[in-house]
């Protein structure tokens, strides 16, 4: 095992590569990936927080010899903000850090070699005959140019086979960026170095799953915290907590895998709630710590669950938002909105992280069926949710503009109606909400309606209209704008 | 048929580490599947590319797994490609879900490459010219991106830049990599068992819509509506003897399920080189062109016709059954399917004979419309979507073909689109524009107060037309109509019949408020 190992840690160079074999080993048996892979971490945590960042502490047996030495860091995120790098030994004071990213390919390997001696082999197309020659790179620029004797050569221009053999890989190319310090150590032997850096490519959110019976008005929820990792590097036997929260990134991170909608994760809050949930909390933020050790593999999304309630009290509902005052030649359909609450009384009884809900419900078989999902953002307990599921196919509302009259230079009236048509065989109410009434510092009332109007902000009214089975219901309002 | 269900309790991994002791469970096939096909609702009524399905489905699929007591590590294969990992469900595990991991790491050219940094592998060289093959070991000393530094005995080579024929040859598979998509969960069984265990999840690569035939009758008063569910499947998993169903209707779809759908690795594993440029280049020459698209073959190839074109009269044994599904509207093909790879299938739902319809062209007043050129009108038709009307049944959006009987074949008359229609709407069906029938929009006068239009509708058919013209409102004008029309969407409907070979003509004036 030893055998294999050093031969997979290549880039481990000179001094350290020793001293690291004997370290790293002590590390394999603290930590073994699924894979079977060997792994140069140690005691390893990561927090994760929601917007694409996380904190990762990784504590190493290593052996440090006395003095000045170069300390390497392989296993660490490929992703890794190198400047936020901390490490710490006991009596090792650090020199300097280095992240060097001068990656080895083909074209770094014969950039190294300008002005150097390879050797090339000619290999004859008709006997197989194979010539060998020292060649001199004199310059790579778009092509590469030798000196083979006295003669300037362009590599395998006749497109003739030619290996290119180079004595060794320079100093300096790694397979994969490598991060290093140099330490100033009072004395030499192995002890516990941690390292902590912050990382871009680990990021998690929630997803809910939301069994919905409409008869019985009862949801039942699954909370699954879903971690990603495509910080292309493996975490092994982890200690993971997890952050519900954002931390501002001044600094713009590379695409987040999930970026959540901000303006729909917060209409899904009706009433935001204010109790506290009995999790750990770390200032506002709440924490969710996974309960074992876990291995977050490269590439992998990976779920653990969280919450799990059943027969919350839940109601369906319909709600149409015409934007503006407008008129629509068809009929539009509604949204379908379940709507529950997270209070420990009557609801799902936990602060929820931002994430994606998917509402099922079951089918004449009883199987369930996706109905559709929405986002939520972070939710405290106590709080009111009202969640779109989707548009509904029998319940239709249709807005029109039946007049709108200039009243004077900066007056005008606008007559609404709104045919709503209800296609179901149970009745249903719809809280048809128009929109659009505070533009441009403009002042909008409503002069006169068929059905009283609660005013939901100075934007916005709504109206709760009942609509029968398999019935329509027309409501009409006049608005007076000034402005 | 079922496949064969292959179920071993592997033990594979180092000693000495805590993940060790688990049992890994191989689940290699579903027993049974229920798929559930969901539209791609930004596609509105167009048809979809079967290259490009946008739409989605939800599976079920039921595993029969024997459990170890303890930990272990339960392995699902052959999961469809477009799988949403973070939509599984799984129940039917006696210990619970501690939890579920889907790895997108499948055995691949670049995923072989990059599992064996590192290691020994095997470099193979053949001699073009006398056949002569020669091995010889190297250690791979560059990373995985597209390039490959060598360390063999003779020195460090970069491989494929010699213009030999050159691979790797490896000893083994990477651990970790499996062949088909795989989705596992860890659970703690109390004991071992036999549990049949459902994995449920949303995959994309799935679309369908309905597919209508309208057959006006020889009278040209009734219409027979006929409706294909045309479902398609663009992953690569195959779904035996499954449920099938489809959701019409728009459920909300929030997430971006494309980001979230692991990617398959890339068909082509490209090595870079040192730059080749030649002393008869140019330099900086552009890079090499994007391999071409798989060629539409694979995706017409497989459509699969499950009957006949629709003659006279046909009957259909199996016609899916509608239900309601919350406020959306679930079709349940009544028998057990086979969903194939990379396949287009089409059931019947919806069959309706002798449906009254209206025919009428449809047209409206442009008012901002200055040039007075006559504009062909749409040809319309009209249906009750009631009980009373021959229809009253939900109508989810689709293409429409309207045929006409003739007395031995039909004739296509349209190639159109429908859009959701809930039971008690009006069907309105537009079937392309007609040149015989014309109207004429003349602004006869435009002043501070007032904007006046002369219509002109031009009927150069031998039979009288039914013809609608909507007249809209105008923010801050009073609308002057002769005669009584109808009220139309805040504006009014101009509805006439315009005389064989006639013509009709209306006066309109928009007064300033």
């Amino acid at each position: 095992m030893a055998a294999r190992f050093t031969a997979t840690r290549f880039t481990m160079a000179g001094l350290s590569a020793l001293a690291m074999a004997g370290a790293m080993m002590g590390a394999m048996q603290a930590a073994q990936a699924q894979t079977g892979e060997p792994t140069a971490q140690g005691d390893v945590s990561v927090t994760i927080y929601n917007d694409n960042l996380a904190l990762v502490q990784d504590v190493r047996q290593l052996s440090i010899p006395g003095g000045v030495s170069r300390i390497e860091f392989p296993d660490v995120s490929a992703q890794i903000r190198p400047e936020t790098l901390s490490f710490s030994a006991p009596g090792a004071a650090i020199v300097e850090q280095n992240f060097d990213y001068d990656l080895l390919s083909p074209d770094t390997l014969i950039e190294k070699a300008v002005g150097q001696v390879v050797t090339i082999v000619r290999t004859n197309p008709a006997s197989g005959a194979e010539t060998r020659e020292q060649a001199k790179v004199l310059a790579v620029n778009g092509g590469v140019v030798l000196q083979i004797g006295n003669r300037i050569e362009v590599l395998r221009d006749d497109g003739l086979p030619v290996r290119v053999i180079f004595d060794k890989v320079p100093a300096n190319l790694r397979a994969r960026p490598t991060l290093s310090v140099r330490v100033n150590s009072d004395r030499a032997g192995t002890r516990p170095a941690s390292i902590r850096y912050l990382t871009p490519g680990l990021g998690w959110s929630a997803d809910y799953v939301a069994l919905f019976d409409a008869k019985a008005g009862k949801v039942d929820v699954q909370g699954w915290v879903t971690l990603t990792n495509t910080s292309g590097t493996t975490y092994t036997n982890a200690n993971t907590l997890l952050v519900a929260g954002s931390v501002n990134q001044r600094q713009a991170t590379p695409y987040a895998r999930r970026p959540m909608p901000p303006g729909m994760a917060a209409t899904s809050i009706r009433n935001p709630g204010t109790e506290t949930a009995g999790r750990e909390q770390l200032g506002d933020f709440y924490l969710y710590p996974i309960a074992n050790r876990t291995t977050i593999a490269s590439n992998q999304t990976k779920q653990v669950s969280f919450l799990d309630v059943q027969g919350v009290p839940a109601r369906a509902g319909y709600e149409y938002v015409n934007g503006w005052l407008t008129t629509s030649t068809e009929a539009q359909s509604a949204d379908s909105v379940v709507s529950f609450s997270t209070s420990a009384s009557g609801g799902l009884g936990d602060a929820l992280p931002a994430g994606t809900v998917r509402f099922y419900q079951k089918d004449a078989s009883g199987a369930p069926q996706f109905t559709g999902e929405n986002q939520l953002g972070h939710t405290p307990m106590g709080s009111q949710l009202a969640l779109a599921t989707g548009k509904a196919f029998d319940v239709k509302v249709q807005p029109v503009v039946e007049q709108r009259q200039k009243l004077g230079d900066s007056k005008w009236r606008t007559t609404m109606r709104y045919e709503l048509t209800n296609a179901r065989p149970d009745a249903v109410t719809v809280d048809l909400v128009q929109q659009g009434l505070d533009f441009a510092w403009a002042d909008t009332r409503i002069a006169s309606e068929s059905l009283k109007s609660e005013r939901r902000s100075v934007d916005a009214v709504v109206w709760h209209v009942p609509v029968p089975a398999n019935g329509r219901a027309t409501v009409t309002a006049t608005f007076e704008t000034r402005y | 048929m079922l496949r064969r269900l292959w179920l071993a309790p592997l033990l594979a991994l180092a000693p000495g580490s805590a993940l060790a002791q688990q049992a890994v469970v191989v689940s290699q096939a579903p027993l049974s599947s229920s798929v559930t096909v969901y539209r791609d609702t930004n596609r509105e009524e167009r048809r979809f590319n079967l290259r490009w399905l946008r739409g989605y489905a939800l599976i079920s699929e039921k595993r029969r797994v024997s459990l170890p007591a303890g930990d272990a590590v339960v392995r699902f294969e052959g999961v469809a490609d477009g799988m949403i990992a973070v939509s599984a469900v799984v129940t039917g595990l006696p210990g619970g879900i501690e939890e579920k991991n889907r790895d997108a790491r499948l055995l691949s050219p670049a995923s072989l490459l990059d599992g064996s940094l590192g290691n020994r592998v095997h470099l193979r060289r053949t001699d073009r010219a006398t056949g002569r093959v020669t091995e010889t070991d190297a250690i791979i000393r560059s990373g995985p991106d597209n390039a490959v530094v060598l360390e063999t005995p003779q020195g460090i080579e970069a491989l494929r830049c010699s213009g030999l024929p050159e691979t790797l040859v490896y000893d083994r598979v990477p651990e970790g990599l499996s062949a088909k998509p795989t989705f596992s969960v860890q659970t703690r069984s109390p004991q071992a068992t036999e549990a049949e265990v459902t994995l449920t999840y949303l995959a994309t690569g799935f679309d369908w819509g309905a597919s209508y035939v309208a057959t006006i009758a020889e009278d040209g008063r009734t219409l027979d509506l006929f409706a294909w569910l045309t479902v398609a499947n663009g992953n690569g998993a195959q779904f035996d003897r499954a449920q099938l169903l489809a959701v019409a209707g728009q459920p909300n779809r929030s997430s971006d399920f494309d980001a979230l759908v692991e990617r398959p690795p890339p068909p082509v594993l490209r090595l870079s080189c040192w730059p080749m440029d030649s002393t008869s280049t140019r330099p900086g020459p552009p890079p090499p062109p994007p391999p071409p698209p798989a060629p539409m073959m694979a995706a017409t190839a497989d459509i699969l016709v499950t009957a006949q074109r629709r003659t006279e009269k046909a009957g259909f044994s199996v016609i899916a059954a509608q239900e309601e599904l919350g406020d959306l509207k679930l079709y349940r093909v009544p028998v057990p399917v086979d969903v194939l790879p990379n396949g287009q299938k089409q059931v019947a739902m919806i069959q309706r004979e002798g449906v009254p319809f209206t025919s009428f062209h449809a047209g409206a007043l442009e008012p901002w419309r200055e040039e007075t050129a006559s504009v062909p009108l749409a040809r319309m038709l009209r249906m009750d979507n009631r009980e009373k009307g021959g229809l009253g049944l939900p109508l989810p959006s689709g293409s429409v073909a309207v045929m006409r009987r003739r007395s031995s074949d039909e004739l296509l008359l349209a190639d159109s689109t429908m859009k959701d229609r809930a039971v008690g709407e009006k069907v309105e069906i537009a079937a392309g524009l007609s040149d015989q029938l014309r109207l004429s929009q003349t602004v006869t006068a435009s002043t501070e107060k007032e904007r006046r239009y002369r219509l002109v509708l031009t009927n150069a058919t031998n039979a009288g037309a039914a013809v609608e013209i909507a007249i809209p409102r105008l923010d801050g004008f009073d609308l002057a109509t002769p005669g009584r029309l109808k009220d139309k969407d805040g504006g009014k409907l101009w509805s006439v019949t315009v005389p064989a070979n006639g013509e009709a003509g209306l006066d309109v004036v928009y007064r300033r408020q």
